[in-house]
């Protein structure tokens, strides 16, 4: 987290992710439609070409910790907005699973989208370069820009591919996330804005460091937290701001589902580690129970009403809700077990509920339908496709040895742990409040959560793959064909090999976790101390954690 | 006198050019071909500005101006800002009314010569520093937008649209008059600068005070010169007010921008508000403006202000929902942005120093109600050009059902239309949003965090109907029968949408370089207010 640490790149790894896409996205407009072959080619030559380069990313990144292949160049100086990337241990495979998914998706998806081929590659790869461009910005309004970028050619995703109610989800999903979104462009602009007025030099500044270091009164604080919290929330999904995901994701294409469920959310909870909890470090103490209540409910909310329901898709669209709960309860544990596990959930999600909405995508293209009912049997005709299903369903419920279970467990643990979850019971003059503690409570409810998980999926997949092959329409069905195996094949390895050894990527992210809590605690000790009625500016050695581990020898 | 005329150039062409075309129209044996010489005018008048930027650079320039003047216009870089914008929006108007006016049969040469002299009536009123000059410029102005307006001659809306325009707008005037008159009645001023120092200075009658009870009749006289002063200026804001189409004085935008020829209705979205923003700045911030002195009763102007943009945005946004026509949504949502530019306005007489101490928070106010004139002005002429270019002779596209499916028969004129829309609703690259970001900042400067955060929730709300075109287009296939928009054939369209919209992305990608000159315009303008109120 320190600027210190931060190494300049002189190989502009980063732009070349980020602006990529983006051009190759707006020549493809240009590309005839009439030749469907160059435009799958060229989608998915850049797509791979991004993911070959976003693997440079990963060399050295072992226990390295601060910001790496950082960017730092003006953009438009008179309102402080500095074109400033970077990446460190809690973006770093937020990157790589974005360049990762986008090839997969294209490559899967094109076999079911055959009108309009052109937007839609387009859209994915502008898609793509906002997502990146969002998850590497150490500018806030560099951020806010991506931000808002994604919501345009995810609208089009939705609005014009996806399926009979499309318009009304497009369009909820765009309100909802750009009304959320304001209140966060106003407590930016504020920010820059008081910055400026204490700075020695007064300049505006929207640099994620330069924000970093102010503090507010105690009520300031909390009113931009939820201005941050709120555009964060939406897009997690916490409950109850859930409403719209259910929706979008039901309409949505499967290659759109796809990248919402595994990128996108991911982008809240990114938003509120890398952000507004760093920020105001106070304000989120504070409200912290109540985050991880809210979490708690989503989670169980989002496994009751996946329980109950009778659409595929819709099912897994819940389940969302649920898992990213699980996400949002372990950063806001701010343990390193609960946070570092929150960051690999994040990964665990996007492979596993990417490789779901895959599933579901692909006995939809052969039935056209996904009620549940209207399946039964499935594994006796389509043998593969009940392989894999089962396979990534144990994932999903975090079965020893999957993915899931690691970064449950991880989260699950850090909750339990986790000092900072408590509410004061009763003030003492002399020797200060003191406190219960909240960890294990929330802790017994995400393992309820783990539980009723288990029940949903497994009814799930009981009724479709096993019994009675009892609908005729069912006897003839397809098994998974070669593109649909050569998508699943990649993320079935992801499973496994998250699974079996885990550490390869905690160790890339611990480090990074370690040193965002250590600087989350130094700041929330400097800013709850009381006395202040204005906004003040904290010096460098406000913001140093004490105990500092130094740098070890693989920075990069 | 030959300073005057340099100074007067951009005014002097037009009117100048405004003439002739009235002769060439005349004597030509057929119509048409007057679109590119209006706009050629227009695009001259608009050089000429550029080319006196540097005569206006320092205090004693515009001290030289101003004397050669007498008062009566101001030569300073405000002036020349706002003249810019407005031959651009005039020419880039004419461009596109060459090409509307041919398809629709509608070609007659009145029509350039009247664009020409409302653009010089709009200059006028740009930089008018005296009533009755504000007065001239506001009629010559209103009389060619009115004709504009009612220039569809076989068209019962057309006709209704400028019916009621001319008589609200008449109406209006007349408040603005009688304002004027009390204000001339209370000072004997009609000059902006003699009414701010008469204003300024106790009421004093010669002889009086000594009298028995002189004093008492003094005080009962400056009070009712201070309460005639509010009514003067709460007149004056009405009549002003009229012209941005802010809420109360909004009825009349949506059946005159609906019933107009689009070319028309494109062109006083944009020149209108310029202008009558500018003689607000001078009228307001530069008699009223001072909060602390004498005046400082009529200094409440910012918080009246304040609520005409709220109610503005509110009203703006909410009906702009509910409507049917593309163009009668546009014509509600330039409520809203005239809202939008007005919750800038209100910040513009604060005299704090910026933190660093370079320009006052009003100086970066003003600036940015300038910057979001011109980032309006560039969108919504495309905006509006791009809704021509989607319909033809009898197939026109005014309705959102007209455009249903437009993406997929003609992918080009929907993204040139989608580009505009999405730099009006402010999505980050373009530069609709730099020009709300800059508004919020300056409402944030002052602290008038309700302003900003009404301001957003609106954009929120505006977003909506936005997108509904973008739905329309994309999403939707034309009902079976339904009559459906055909793209006009049209190069010169095409050639001002690809100006409009290298001129979004460049001044989205370099907001810093036009808000800079924004902050230059207003420098020296502002600053002397500013600078007496300081204590």
């Amino acid at each position: 987290m320190e600027a210190t640490t931060a190494t300049a790149s002189a190989t502009h790894l980063l732009s070349v992710l980020i602006w990529l896409p983006a051009i190759a996205g707006l020549f493809i407009l240009f590309l005839p439609r009439q030749s469907p072959g160059l435009l799958r080619a060229v989608g998915l030559g850049v797509g791979l070409i991004e993911f070959g380069k976003s693997l440079q990313l990963l060399i050295g990144s072992d226990y390295a910790r601060g910001f790496r292949f950082v960017e730092n160049a003006e953009w438009i100086p008179s309102m402080g907005i500095r074109y400033h990337l970077g990446i460190d241990g809690l973006s770093l495979w937020m990157v790589v699973l974005t360049t990762f998914l986008t090839p997969l998706v294209l490559h899967v998806s094109l076999g079911s989208i055959k009108a309009r081929q052109k937007e839609y590659v387009a859209a994915m790869l502008i898609l793509q370069s906002a997502m990146i461009g969002a998850f590497c910005a150490l500018d806030m309004f560099l951020f806010y820009v991506f931000w808002e970028l994604m919501l345009i050619p995810m609208f089009l995703i939705i609005g014009i591919f996806g399926g009979a109610n499309r318009v009304y989800a497009a369009v909820k999903f765009f309100i909802y996330t750009f009304a959320g979104s304001i209140f966060m462009l106003i407590a930016l602009v504020y920010m820059a804005v008081q910055f400026r007025a204490l700075d020695a030099a007064h300049r505006y500044s929207f640099d994620y460091f330069d924000l970093m270091r102010l503090g507010f009164p105690r009520n300031t604080e909390i009113l931009l937290f939820l201005a941050f919290a709120i555009a964060f929330a939406i897009k997690v999904p916490m409950f109850p701001l859930h409403t719209w995901l259910p929706d979008a994701h039901t309409e949505a294409p499967t290659g759109g589902s796809m990248i919402l469920a595994a990128v996108m959310l991911k982008l809240g909870t990114y938003g509120f580690m890398r952000f507004a909890m760093p920020f105001f470090p106070g304000a989120s103490h504070m409200i912290g129970p109540t985050i991880a209540g809210l979490s708690c409910a989503g989670i169980l909310y989002g496994a009751g009403v996946a329980w109950r329901q009778r659409d595929f898709k819709k099912l897994i669209a819940y389940s969302s809700v649920s898992h990213m709960g699980f996400v949002m309860l372990g950063i806001i544990s701010r343990t390193p077990q609960g946070a570092t596990g929150a960051v690999l959930q994040s990964i665990n999600h996007g492979v596993s509920t990417g490789a779901l909405f895959l599933l579901v995508g692909v006995i939809y293209d052969r039935r056209h339908t996904r009620e549940l009912s209207e399946f039964g049997g499935l594994a006796k005709v389509m043998p593969w496709y009940a392989f894999f299903f089962v396979l990534v369903t144990m994932s999903s419920i975090g079965l020893p040895f999957t993915n899931g279970f690691v970064g449950e467990f991880l989260i699950i643990t850090g909750t339990f742990t986790a000092e900072l979850l408590r509410i004061p019971y009763h003030v003492d003059r002399a020797s200060g409040p003191a406190f219960v503690g909240l960890g294990p409570m929330f802790a017994a409810f995400a393992a309820l959560g783990v539980l009723f998980g288990a029940i949903y999926m497994l009814e799930a997949v009981q009724k479709v793959f096993f019994g009675p092959l009892s609908n005729r329409k069912n006897r003839k069905l397809q098994d998974l064909n070669s593109r649909e195996l050569t998508g699943l094949i990649p993320l079935a390895i992801l499973i496994l090999w998250i699974g079996l050894r885990p550490q390869d990527i905690t160790k890339s992210i611990e480090p990074d976790v370690q040193s965002w809590i250590d600087q989350y605690e130094q700041k929330r000790q400097v800013v709850t101390r009381p006395g202040s009625t204005a906004p003040y500016l904290l010096s460098e050695s406000d913001l140093r954690p004490p105990r500092r581990r130094a740098p070890s020898p693989a920075a990069h | 006198m030959k300073d005057m005329l340099l100074y007067l150039l951009p005014i002097v062409i037009l009117a100048v050019g405004g003439f002739s075309l009235m002769l060439v129209d005349a004597f030509q044996k057929e119509e048409g071909g007057l679109a590119i010489p209006t706009a050629m005018l227009h695009f001259a008048s608009g050089a000429a500005c550029l080319a006196l930027w540097n005569y206006a650079g320092s205090p004693a320039d515009l001290a030289r101006a101003a004397s050669a003047f007498n008062g009566w216009l101001a030569f300073d870089r405000t002036t020349l800002f706002l003249d810019l914008i407005i031959a651009l929006g005039g020419g880039l108007a004419s461009l596109l009314a060459g090409s509307y006016l041919n398809e629709h049969k509608l070609e007659r040469g009145e029509f350039y010569t009247l664009i020409t002299f409302a653009s010089a009536g709009c200059m006028m009123l740009a930089g008018a520093t005296d009533l009755i000059m504000v007065f001239i410029g506001l009629e010559t102005m209103s009389l060619g937008v009115y004709a504009m307006t009612a220039f569809r001659r076989t068209n019962a809306r057309s006709q209704e649209g400028a019916l009621k325009y001319f008589l609200l707008g008449s109406f209006a005037a007349a408040l603005l008059l009688y304002g004027s008159a009390l204000l001339y009645g209370m000072t004997g001023h009609t000059d902006l600068a003699g009414i701010r120092a008469a204003l300024a200075a106790p009421l004093d009658v010669p002889g009086l005070a000594a009298q028995e009870g002189g004093a008492l009749a003094l005080s009962v006289q400056q009070t009712v010169r201070d309460r005639v002063v509010i009514l003067a200026m709460v007149l004056v804001i009405a009549g002003l007010a009229f012209k941005i189409g802010a809420v109360p004085f909004h009825m009349w935008v949506p059946d005159a921008y609906e019933g107009a020829p689009t070319p028309a209705t494109a062109y006083m979205a944009v020149t209108v508000k310029a202008a009558a923003f500018g003689a607000m700045l001078r009228v307001l911030v530069g008699v009223f403006g001072d909060t602390t002195g004498a005046a400082s009763l009529a200094g409440g102007w910012p918080g009246l202000l304040a609520w005409l943009a709220v109610a503005s945005m509110v009203i703006g946004n909410l009906v702009a929902l509910s409507q049917s026509s593309i163009k009668r949504m546009l014509a509600y949502s330039s409520i809203a942005h005239g809202g939008y530019i007005l919750a800038a306005f209100v910040v513009t007489p604060r005299a704090e120093l910026l933190p660093g101490g370079e320009g006052t928070v009003g100086q970066s106010a003003a600036a940015s109600v300038l910057f979001y004139l011109l980032a309006y002005a560039v969108s919504n002429i495309g905006a509006f050009g791009a809704l021509m270019l989607a319909g033809s002779r009898g197939k026109e596209a005014v309705s959102y059902d007209d455009v249903a499916g437009l993406g997929k028969r003609h992918p080009a004129v929907a993204l040139a239309l989608s580009f505009f829309i999405l730099s009006l609703a402010g999505i980050p690259p373009m530069v609709g949003f730099f020009a709300k970001y800059n508004v919020i900042r300056s409402a944030l400067e002052a602290n008038y965090t309700w302003l900003a955060i009404a301001l957003m929730v609106n954009s929120a709300i505006g977003v909506y109907y936005y997108l509904r075109v973008l739905v329309k287009m994309y999403m939707h296939d034309p009902a079976p029968g339904a009559t459906r928009a055909e793209p006009m054939v049209s190069p010169g369209i095409w050639l001002t949408l690809i100006f409009t919209a290298v001129l979004v992305l460049v001044m989205g990608a370099m907001p810093q370089t036009f808000f800079g000159y924004a902050l230059e315009a207003v420098k020296l303008a502002v600053a002397p207010v500013a600078a007496a109120a300081t204590p």
